[in-house]
């Protein structure tokens, strides 16, 4: 380990944002990195547990955190790298943009703030490429295999590129404009900045992924077509068929799903024509965003940049405890009051409101009648219950509501419909331990099968499924190439 | 009491690769254990304890079944405190205050006793309710019934369909006992302390000096205890000026001899001793040399057995011989001369004074932390015998060094009459090169430590005086 006492001599320390006042005016990212002694700091507050929770309970894809936290301490940047990659696939997209569930179960965490291990991973990368040890690494042996994988979102990528150094040809095919999926259209710039998904982009193509963009399986080519030129096919379509809400006034215009604000604006950002008269704009209105997760702050932080008279907020569970609540003890993913960056940009949050009704007035939307909620546990156990309570009913003023609330499975997709890709009952795809649909040689992974979640897990997703397709395929050819 | 530890445990200081690739299963060594002890017809004279591991109400059940009539729980009920398993007790640097000194770490210790109470009532009601499946009343009843033990058949691994578990479910027969039921008789009013009390009687209550001699065998174990004992109960640890108690024993001393001697008690052994000797020693002196008249030469004969001081907080030994492995292991304190040990000499020593005036075995100094060992190194071979994890070797250059050490071997010589320690003092310029100075870092650092403190609170007085 680094540093045996460096947890009981240095505190953690997050390098924060940039000003507020600076930081709304532009959609550069807005947290601020650690510096290298800094992050030396950081990293000997490590214990290297002889039980690291980090990595075996907290990080979905198993990253050796102590071990690389030594070799940043010792200022090894190239062996924390390698450590690093044998388990993240792109630690560039998770040390900017993961929640870090390893955080939540470092064992420094029990009762002093946990090491801040996203901010190390970010450097380690980071300095990977500064010091131009992420050059393109090309498989030793190519296969004759071919995989088509339809996705380029986190999940897709993370199996291309795994699936790529085991030496097997990968087509990544995806609808939109570029590669990068939700990475690239529906996280903000302010939390990933496009050139980090480019770069990497660049970095695969170089390594020899194909990247084929604008291409709608079942539209633009045929599942046949990819039959018969690939030897597996793995569907990675994420999972984005937003959660509705069904009350009176729902037609109204100026409500709108979250995603669609927000491929909007990345897509503005990014270059991209925006089809005219579709435009969702925040600029001087008074916007509501009706859910607190994490979509719902993107579109505070969105609609702050693009000059909204009033943001808020509304959440229907109730607010959460300041600190972690007692129903997730350590090493759980600590229920806890998450401030993002975008609520510090004045915003105001509201919690234990439901929305009854949409209001308005020629079409457009003018309000929301909302009311007070409770949560209560039934007597005998169970589920909490939602309890309206009555007369607490009021109006918020808004004429942007913007829908948040979650995601309800995948998007209809005509290859899952045309083969009858067998589904759970919740609407995402099935599949078995390889992550194979009940189609053979057809597999799924990332949003699509787990459903809505966070990127580090669709990522480990993406490398279970290209596990499950190297097997696949050795099992039918052969493991010789 | 015979304990059978499994391999499945381990201190959370223990390497990886003792933790998870040493030793065997406790079911195993429990089975032949018990099946041994009862076909010898003295399984009713021991209590048979395991542990390893042992976290469920099921492996008490499966413990008792086997023969084990204790279980030891160690990880489970340091978990139910709040040790998340670092393996960092070694380290100090336990941060949730159960294996650490360190008063700010401990302070953070969030473990309390309703939690361990909650924990084995829990076990206990488990155990209950598998009793109650077996229609046992009593574990006495279940010690042993290994018939009541079968194989998993659930179990469908193709390995497992070769195994054969009939050896350990093994129940000789006949009515010998299966478990302990009759008490130990260690046979205490046989002590030859007993004998010797009253004849310190008077020493001990005036303090006025007394001196006996006595033949000795080696069935005559723990010789001196009962005395130390009484010196305790009446001085505490302070207990009776030097010399006051002296007692000659000529012979072959059984185990244990002079163990937890107190201050004021000399113990001159004229012959050889058994292990243990000094164990625990809490300020005696105990002094052994061969028979009047040996023709042998002292410094090659084995003069006392193994782990002699074990633990020992204060006192003085002086050995006209050599001795066996794990010579003054946990030494807190206690000051020994010795002309030659066997492996792992002064292991885990946390203090005192130790002079080897020959040869050592391997592993020396392994996990020292303190004290000071000095070796007379004739052959130059010590530093590849030495564990020099902890440890640093250097010559004895201070001048209260070789103070210390001339004048531990003078008192030696004194004693035993040691030719060796004798022939050193004679050529003393001569052969102070050969010796060398254990000297533990930890030590080092904690005396550099007080050095400076007391240079600071020299520089103190200087200024405000």
């Amino acid at each position: 380990m680094g540093k045996v006492t460096g947890f009981m001599e240095f505190e953690r320390h997050d390098p924060g944002y940039r000003p507020v006042v600076e930081r709304i005016r532009d959609y550069r990212a807005v947290e601020i990195r650690l510096t290298e002694s800094e992050v030396k700091e950081q990293a000997a507050r490590c214990m290297d547990c002889g039980t690291p929770f980090c990595h075996g309970c907290g990080c979905p894809i198993e990253n050796v955190i102590p071990e690389f936290n030594e070799h940043v301490y010792q200022g090894r940047w190239k062996e924390a790298l390698d450590i690093l990659l044998s388990k993240d696939n792109f630690p560039e997209f998770t040390g900017r943009i993961c929640p870090a569930p390893c955080e939540g179960a470092c064992v420094l965490g029990i009762n002093k703030d946990p090491v801040t291990i996203r901010q190390i991973e970010l450097s380690i990368i980071e300095k990977g490429y500064e010091l131009g040890y992420m050059k393109p690494s090309l498989p030793a042996v190519r296969r004759k295999e071919h995989v088509a994988v339809l996705g380029s979102g986190p999940a897709g990528l993370a199996i291309a590129d795994t699936l790529n150094h085991a030496g097997y040809g990968v087509v990544v095919y995806d609808a939109d404009e570029k590669p990068g999926g939700i990475l690239r259209y529906g996280i903000p710039e302010f939390k990933l900045e496009k050139w980090v998904v480019d770069r990497r982009i660049h970095l695969m193509q170089a390594e020899g992924v194909v990247f084929e963009n604008r291409v709608r399986v079942g539209d633009d080519i045929s599942y046949h077509y990819l039959q018969h030129r690939f030897d597996a096919i793995c569907l990675a379509g994420g999972a984005r068929e937003a959660r509705d809400i069904k009350v009176p006034g729902r037609d109204l215009k100026g409500i709108h799903f979250a995603l669609d604000f927000l491929v909007q604006q990345n897509k503005r950002l990014g270059g991209e024509r925006v089809e005219p008269g579709t435009e969702i704009l925040a600029s001087g209105r008074n916007v509501l965003v009706i859910g607190g997760g994490d979509t719902g702050s993107d579109c505070v932080g969105t609609s702050i940049r693009q000059g909204a008279k009033s943001v808020t907020q509304i959440e229907i569970l109730p607010k959460p405890p300041p600190n972690r609540s007692a129903s997730t003890p350590w090493p759980m993913w600590p229920l806890k009051l998450r401030v993002s960056s975008s609520h510090l940009e004045g915003c105001t949050r509201r919690w234990s409101l439901a929305t009854k009704e949409f209001l308005g007035k020629a079409d457009a939307v003018q309000g929301v009648r909302a009311i007070e909620v409770e949560w209560v546990t039934p007597t005998g156990g169970g589920r909490p219950i939602l309890v309206e309570k009555s007369g607490t009913e009021f109006v918020l003023e808004a004429d942007l509501v913007l829908l948040a609330m979650g995601f309800t499975g995948p998007e209809r997709n005509k290859i899952v419909e045309g083969l009858a890709i067998k589904t759970e009952p919740n609407g995402v795809i099935w599949r078995d331990q390889r992550n194979m649909t009940n189609i053979p040689g057809i597999f799924v992974a990332g949003d699509m099968t787990q459903g809505a979640s966070l990127v580090v897990r669709a990522m480990r997703d993406g490398r279970q499924a290209a596990a499950g397709i190297a097997a696949y395929l050795e099992a039918k050819h052969g493991s010789r190439t | 009491m015979v304990l059978i530890s499994g391999y499945d445990g381990g201190t959370g200081a223990s390497p990886l690769s003792s933790i998870k690739h040493a030793g065997a299963p406790w079911e195993l060594g429990l089975a032949e254990t018990q099946q041994t002890l009862v076909l010898n017809h003295l399984r009713g004279q021991v209590r048979l304890q395991t542990d390893g591991q042992i976290k469920t109400g099921r492996d008490v059940v499966v413990a008792a079944l086997l023969g084990a009539e204790e279980y030891g729980f160690a990880t489970t009920a340091l978990v139910v405190l709040g040790c998340v398993m670092m393996r960092k007790c070694h380290s100090n640097t336990c941060p949730v205050g159960v294996a650490t000194q360190d008063p700010c770490l401990r302070k953070l210790f969030a473990g309390s006793p309703d939690h361990l109470v909650n924990f084995f009532t829990f076990i206990a009601s488990e155990v209950r309710e598998i009793m109650a499946e077996l229609g046992f009343r009593t574990i006495d009843e279940m010690i042993g019934r290994s018939d009541c033990l079968e194989m998993n058949q659930a179990i469908t691994f193709w390995k497992a369909q070769g195994l054969d578990f009939s050896r350990i479910l093994y129940r000789p027969p006949g009515d010998s006992p299966v478990r302990c039921v009759t008490k130990q008789d260690h046979e205490l009013d046989c002590a030859m302390d007993l004998e010797l009390i009253p004849k310190v009687k008077a020493a001990m209550e005036t303090s006025k000096p007394v001196s006996l001699e006595h033949s000795i065998r080696n069935v005559n174990r723990t010789v001196g205890t009962m005395i130390a004992g009484q010196v305790a109960k009446k001085y505490g640890h302070k207990g009776l000026p030097e010399d006051t108690i002296t007692m000659r024993f000529t012979g072959s001393a059984g185990q244990s001899f002079g163990a937890w001697c107190a201050r004021g008690m000399t113990l001159i052994l004229e012959g050889e001793s058994n292990d243990f000797l000094g164990k625990g020693l809490s300020g005696g002196k105990i002094i052994v040399k061969p028979f009047a008249g040996a023709t042998y030469a002292s410094e090659s004969n084995i003069i006392a057995g193994n782990v002699l001081l074990y633990g020992a907080t204060c006192g003085e030994v002086y050995l006209n011989g050599a001795v066996g492995e794990r010579f003054a292991i946990r030494n807190s304190g206690a000051t020994a001369v010795v002309e030659g040990i066997g492996d792992h000499g002064c292991e885990y020593m946390t203090g005192g004074r130790v002079v080897v005036l020959g040869h050592t075995g391997v592993n020396f100094g392994a996990g020292m932390s303190g004290g000071l060992a000095y070796i007379y190194d004739e052959h130059r071979i010590f530093d590849a015998r030495c564990n020099l994890d902890m440890v640093d070797l250097e010559l004895v250059v201070s001048e209260a060094d070789q103070a210390e050490l001339r004048g531990l071997l003078e008192k030696h010589v004194r004693y035993t009459g040691s030719l060796k320690a004798k022939r050193i003092l004679e050529n003393w310029e001569d052969q102070l090169p050969y010796f060398i100075k254990v000297f533990p870092m930890e030590y080092r650092r904690v005396m550099g430590q007080m050095m400076r403190e007391d240079e600071a609170t020299e520089r103190a007085e200087v200024i405000h005086g």
